[in-house]
């Protein structure tokens, strides 16, 4: 779906913004862009949306060089959630996604209305003012335009900003049923835990290059020390204990009279990102 | 064309949310009241009242302008009321004329203009050079002129004001990724401003200089409105792209307004001679859409080239703008 070589990009002479990315996109895949403000993933969607210009390397979207691809056809194909809910605030959500969805074939357009109550929109703001909405609602409304239009290829730029935890985990709920269908999520963010639950493999991006590429599952086996820490009680006493994985192979090696807890000792994605790159998410 | 019709459609809606429409028929209903109930009037002096005591009946054939009064007392008491009459005193047989002191030269008007009324039966014959009355030329004038100011300030601060609203709520970014060619994105904004235009144009001129002369004149007055129209709308939507905010766009409305509109209308309407002003364009536009108003019609054609070739040069300017525009950050 998305192939990308040696990609490069320059914000004029000396601000170098992608040094020589690398990195494919399978069809029906979900692929995490993770990286900290500045590291190039807004960059990077950009040149993949065509919205800039002038990259250098090669990149692909649905087989065609994007150099070139950038046709209406194309854009019919994709839609886009950006980090910030761009809508008219003088005109109502409804209004707001028949006016997108203008621009695309009616047989390819979802009802407006389905969408709505899918994404939980409540009922007695489709008709008003999207000034008179929370951050939460417009996010919403600014999903249901990424989705009217049945993208096979979707871009999300931080999807679950702005919204209250329940909200979060119907929009990654919404994002897996896209994936079911067979839709690409292309999923730009900094929240760890989307990335964690959502993505079939991630790309950590700093300075513009890609420091590590691979499922999370297999990113933190690798960078596991491969240990587990057992909190347990004996004679009384509440007493913890951190043990090597083969250690356990044939049972628990030591004495006790219960086990309070067992904790893996695998790194979260997080600690994974730091330790290639030597700088938090934020 | 539905991609454009969309564009077009929602264009109006915010204008419409945004009040351009009221705006503008706010303005030429006020040039409208201007031009006929103030402009005109000041311009034409209401003709002198001349009373006439003959109590002998000595003057004959008088014009049915002169108003006869019976006697001295109230002839004096004539004048005391209208202050600009004049009066003649026949009583003697020879007609004297008496008034209140104004100027030596409106004096002498006065004098001159009593007594013609006096000698109505001389017929005298003119010959017609022109239709233009000193109304319909002033009519013509202040029409030109106002309808140059309304597509340089007014247009031009309302696609600003339209613009400004799309860029802070950053949709100019989602129209990135729709469907359709970005340049119909500029096209719809500019044909909303061109056919507003157009239409203030043709019922400034339809209002203040009467149908059926504006029948005559209209296409060529609708021709350099096109121009103008297109050069500042182009002119406010790169503005708008290239400025941060609207207080850095008024700034560069004050700059236009004072260096590029003041030296028009001081050379065109004023005895202010200024050498360069031939390297002026808006000059040479209004001077075109004022001898379109007097049906004289630019027909040279570097002049539609040369502004033609001006207009290609700020599309691409403002297409360069709005493709930065779509791709800045949030």
């Amino acid at each position: 779906m998305i192939e990308v070589k040696n990609l490069t990009f320059s914000y004029g002479r000396d601000k170098q913004a992608l040094h020589g990315l690398n990195f494919t996109v399978g069809n029906g895949e979900i692929f995490g862009f993770l990286g900290p403000n500045g590291s190039g993933k807004s960059t990077t969607q950009k040149i993949l949306t065509g919205i800039l210009k002038g990259h250098g390397g090669y990149a692909s979207l649905f087989g065609q060089d994007i150099s070139t691809a950038h046709t209406q056809d194309l854009y019919r194909k994709i839609g886009v959630l950006f980090e910030f809910p761009y809508l008219y605030a003088n005109l109502s959500a409804v209004d707001n996604l028949k006016y997108f969805s203008s621009f695309y074939p009616v047989k390819q357009l979802r009802d407006i209305g389905e969408i709505l109550e899918k994404l939980e929109f409540k009922a007695d703001f489709m008709k008003k003012p999207v000034s008179s909405y929370s951050k939460g609602m417009r996010q919403r409304v600014s999903m249901a335009r990424a989705l009217i239009s049945s993208p096979e290829l979707l871009f999300l730029d931080e999807p679950t900003s702005g919204l209250d935890p329940s909200g979060a985990v119907l929009f990654r709920k919404i994002i897996e049923e896209e994936r079911k269908k067979g839709t690409t999520v292309f999923l730009t963010t900094h929240n760890m835990l989307d990335a964690d639950l959502l993505c079939d493999r991630v790309a950590f991006m700093t300075n513009g290059n890609i420091v590590a590429l691979d499922t999370p599952k297999r990113l933190k086996e690798q960078n596991s020390n491969h240990r587990v820490r057992i909190d347990y009680l004996y004679q009384g006493r509440c007493e913890e204990k951190v043990m090597e994985m083969p250690e356990l192979e044939r049972g628990i090696p030591f004495r006790h009279d219960e086990i309070i807890s067992i904790h893996s000792e695998e790194p979260t994605l997080e600690d994974i990102f730091i330790q290639y790159t030597g700088r938090g998410l934020s | 064309m539905w991609n454009f019709c969309s564009l077009f459609k929602n264009d109006c809606q915010m204008m419409l949310a945004g009040k351009f429409f009221l705006v503008a028929f706010g303005s030429l209903m006020i040039y409208t009241l201007f031009i006929n109930f103030g402009y005109v009037n000041f311009m034409n002096a209401e003709l002198y009242n001349v009373y006439l005591f003959d109590p002998k009946g000595t003057q004959q054939g008088i014009s049915e302008l002169i108003y006869p009064v019976t006697s001295l007392e109230e002839l004096n008491m004539a004048l005391s009321t209208d202050a600009n009459g004049v009066g003649i005193d026949a009583s003697s047989g020879t007609p004297d004329i008496v008034f209140y002191f104004g100027s030596e030269k409106a004096d002498n008007h006065r004098t001159d203009y009593a007594l013609s009324l006096l000698r109505q039966g001389s017929q005298y014959t003119a010959q017609i050079v022109g239709e233009n009355t000193p109304e319909l030329k002033q009519r013509k004038e202040m029409s030109c002129e106002l309808l140059f100011i309304e597509i340089i300030a007014v247009g031009f601060l309302g696609i600003a004001a339209v613009l400004f609203k799309e860029k802070q709520m950053g949709v100019i970014r989602v129209h990135a990724v729709l469907p359709f060619h970005k340049n119909l994105f500029i096209v719809s904004k500019i044909m909303v401003f061109l056919l507003s235009d157009l239409i203030f144009a043709a019922l400034m001129t339809v209002l203040n200089v009467g149908f059926h002369e504006a029948a005559g004149i209209l296409p060529d007055v609708l021709v350099q409105t096109t121009i103008l129209s297109l050069i500042m709308a182009l002119m406010g939507f790169g503005c708008t792209m290239l400025l941060k905010d609207f207080r850095q766009f008024s700034l560069a409305y004050l700059v236009i307004a004072i260096f590029a509109a003041t030296p028009v209308f001081l050379s065109a309407n004023t005895s202010v001679k200024m050498a360069w002003i031939g390297w002026h364009p808006f000059y040479h536009v209004y001077m075109g859409l004022k001898n379109a108003y007097f049906g004289m019609p630019v027909t040279n054609p570097v002049y539609y080239l040369f502004f033609a070739c001006g207009i290609a040069i700020l599309f691409q300017i403002v297409q360069k703008a709005f493709h930065k525009e779509m791709g800045k950050e949030g």
